[in-house]
């Protein structure tokens, strides 16, 4: 008689152990999702962001605003190369 | 036998429901799935963000940039008047038009998209009730129209999907547009979209690739930039720039002028829009005398020191009698001069020697009449005729570039043998493909055959050297480089006849000559200020060339 009562005393434990461990996890978790969506939002909002100041990037770094910079600034084409033909001596002899 | 007939009853009642059962939810179960989904929610269509464009420096020649679909939920919308007002003013659309949508008996009615960041905020500000916005994605391009006639531009199919048309995006369409993706939109009892679900591993969809070009910006622009100023220098209708590395076939620079702008692509033309590079043909006229020398060479049935017994006058082929292009004649020259003076009947000469079985063998060496494969959408080429089509003067005009098409491209590919010890490389535009997690996948150059021996291209080299020093184009040469070259000066023909003040000026060439760094080919349409490639064509050529020294810091040798 004595054993089908602590078999039944045991479960009884290890049920009201389960519920608290449920209680406790499912109280920790419950606002989980609002913060997931709160980051998730964030990071949309960043991803834009980057994809807007990249654009602007992309627009300030283009050879076709650089070079009207540079033509608005005074900056001409040379029209001559300038190119060293021979190896400079290192040191010359007297 | 009360209990039997009992018993009896209630088996087959409880084999009708089975029987029932199984019919729904077997037989039936894929359909009312179907009409289950209708109830709580819709089947929605994830576009994937297409792949960006870079050119070799890594710089993205074609970007995606962030737009917003402006859209109305009417029975949110209060003041219908007022919001269509507002929103007509502020999106410059009729404002008919706007209130018809917002009076619809609809949750979600879209007004307009392509709309800017900073709209959407000035809209936002107002905070309308049931006004709101989905972010789209589409075309960007930093460097306006850069390069567009390579690039292409993105349209909309019949569908009204994105489709790529012409050049890179038209041919790697499959590649940049991604994979669509499915979901079910799920509404809660208003009939409001709550969430999404995938239909299955991979339902949501994957982005497009994107692609590395060989393409260097630099080049790019200082091509475009020539090429313009010369056009409008020569008075010309347009032209052409190709620059190729011939030891790889990587294509470093394509420019056309007039081009368009791809983002305004439904402005233009289809002639503007398509890259006459590669799909328009032309009789290449002199450019294409080295390619017959060469064979002539490669046969051995000429050196340069040969010697042309029929030089001296104008030469009847055929009925036809064939003139040099300014009528001057050079009796007994040798084929070193025959370039260096651009002289049609010493070609002539050479294409006799090499014969009709051998002028069409290498034809097909040097892949004209062949398409080059080049990684752009759009290229033709013409066909050669059959051997027992060609006339005694299809033999000897073929020998100077007049009474055969081609297309630019084929003309730079086929030149660059010369070039690259003989070997002709696949002109490719796409160097790299990345995908979306990162993984670049190298596109590896491509051998087309081998039209000409070493020893050949290199006497052909130093042949076209002394054309480039001792040639029409002389002036324009840069002192300290050697520069292998040809120009080129091609009548047009119109109505049966060549019209003697239409010309195509062409100029083609590679430097340094002893170690190549591009070959490069400058086309010029119908110049006005001279007919001449060696007054219009060359000084773009060598302007580009000088650039590419500094660039590449190339010293003179």
């Amino acid at each position: 008689m004595k054993k089908p009562v602590l078999i039944l005393v045991i479960l009884i434990i290890i049920m009201i152990s389960l519920f608290g461990v449920r209680t406790v996890v499912s109280n920790r978790i419950s606002t989980s999702g609002v913060a997931l969506g709160v980051t998730e939002d964030e990071i949309k909002t960043y991803k834009t962001e980057n994809a807007l100041l990249r654009e602007k990037i992309f627009g300030f770094a283009s050879f076709t605003h650089v070079s009207s910079i540079a033509a608005e600034m005074g900056f001409v084409e040379s029209k001559s190369a300038l190119a060293i033909s021979r190896s400079m001596p290192i040191a010359r002899t007297q | 036998m009360r209990y039997r007939i009992v018993l009896g009853f209630f088996t087959f009642v409880f084999a009708v429901i089975v029987l029932r059962l199984f019919y729904w939810q077997v037989v039936k179960a894929e359909e009312l799935s179907k009409l289950g989904q209708i109830q709580y929610g819709t089947s929605i269509k994830i576009e994937p963000v297409r792949g960006e464009i870079e050119t070799s420096d890594g710089f993205p020649i074609v970007a995606n940039k962030i737009s917003y679909l402006l859209f109305v939920n009417p029975k949110e919308v209060k003041d219908k008047v007022n919001t269509a007002k507002f929103l007509a003013e502020n999106l410059e659309i009729d404002r008919n038009f706007l209130e018809n949508q917002i009076s619809q008996d609809l949750f979600w009615v879209p007004v307009k998209s392509g709309i800017g960041p900073d709209l959407k905020k000035q809209i936002e500000a107002k905070n309308i009730l049931g006004v709101g916005f989905e972010q789209q994605f589409e075309r960007f391009y930093p460097e306006a129209s850069m390069a567009a006639n390579l690039l292409g531009f993105v349209g909309k199919d019949e569908a009204g999907n994105s489709k790529g048309y012409s050049g890179v995006e038209g041919y790697y369409d499959r590649l940049l547009r991604g994979k669509t993706g499915a979901a079910i939109q799920i509404h809660d009892a208003l009939g409001r979209p709550i969430l999404a679900r995938a239909n299955g591993d991979d339902s949501f969809g994957t982005d497009g690739k994107s692609l590395i070009l060989n393409v260097d910006r630099s080049v790019q622009f200082l091509a475009e930039k020539k090429l313009k100023e010369g056009i409008e220098k020569y008075g010309a209708r347009g032209g052409m720039v190709g620059i190729m590395d011939p030891k790889t076939g990587n294509v470093l620079a394509m420019a056309t002028y007039p081009s368009f702008d791809p983002k305004k692509y439904q402005d233009y033309t289809d002639d503007l829009y398509k890259n006459a590079f590669i799909s328009d043909l032309y009789e290449p006229g002199s450019t294409f005398k080295p390619l017959i020398m060469s064979a002539a060479f490669n046969e051995k049935l000429l050196t340069p020191q040969s010697r042309c017994p029929r030089c001296s006058g104008p030469v009847s082929v055929g009925g036809y009698e064939l003139h040099t292009w300014n009528d001057k004649y050079y009796p007994n020259t040798t084929m070193l001069d025959v370039i260096e003076h651009s002289d049609n009947t010493g070609m002539i000469y050479a294409a006799q020697k090499l014969g009709l079985a051998k002028m069409v063998n290498y034809l097909d060496k040097y892949g004209i009449g062949k398409i080059t494969g080049i990684d752009l959408e759009g290229e033709t080429a013409p066909l050669i005729k059959p051997k027992n089509e060609w006339y005694a003067v299809d033999l000897a005009t073929t020998g100077f570039g007049q009474g055969i098409n081609v297309t630019p491209v084929e003309l730079l590919t086929a030149f660059s043998s010369i070039a690259n010890d003989g070997i002709m490389m696949e002109p490719h535009v796409v160097g790299k493909v990345l995908d979306e997690n990162g993984k670049i996948s190298t596109i590896k150059p491509k051998e087309l055959g081998r039209p000409l021996s070493s020893a050949t291209s290199k006497v052909m080299t130093e042949v076209l050297v002394n054309a480039v020093e001792k040639g029409e184009a002389k002036f324009a040469k840069i002192k300290g480089y050697r520069v292998a070259g040809k120009t080129g000066t091609a009548s047009i023909p119109v109505a049966g006849h060549y019209d003697p003040n239409q010309t195509i000026a062409s100029f083609i060439g590679f430097a340094p000559a002893s170690d190549p760094k591009f070959v490069m080919i400058v086309i010029v349409d119908r110049p006005t200020s001279s007919i001449y490639g060696a007054e219009t064509a060359a000084p773009i050529f060598f302007g580009i060339a000088q650039g590419l020294f500094t660039y590449y810091g190339i010293s003179p040798e």
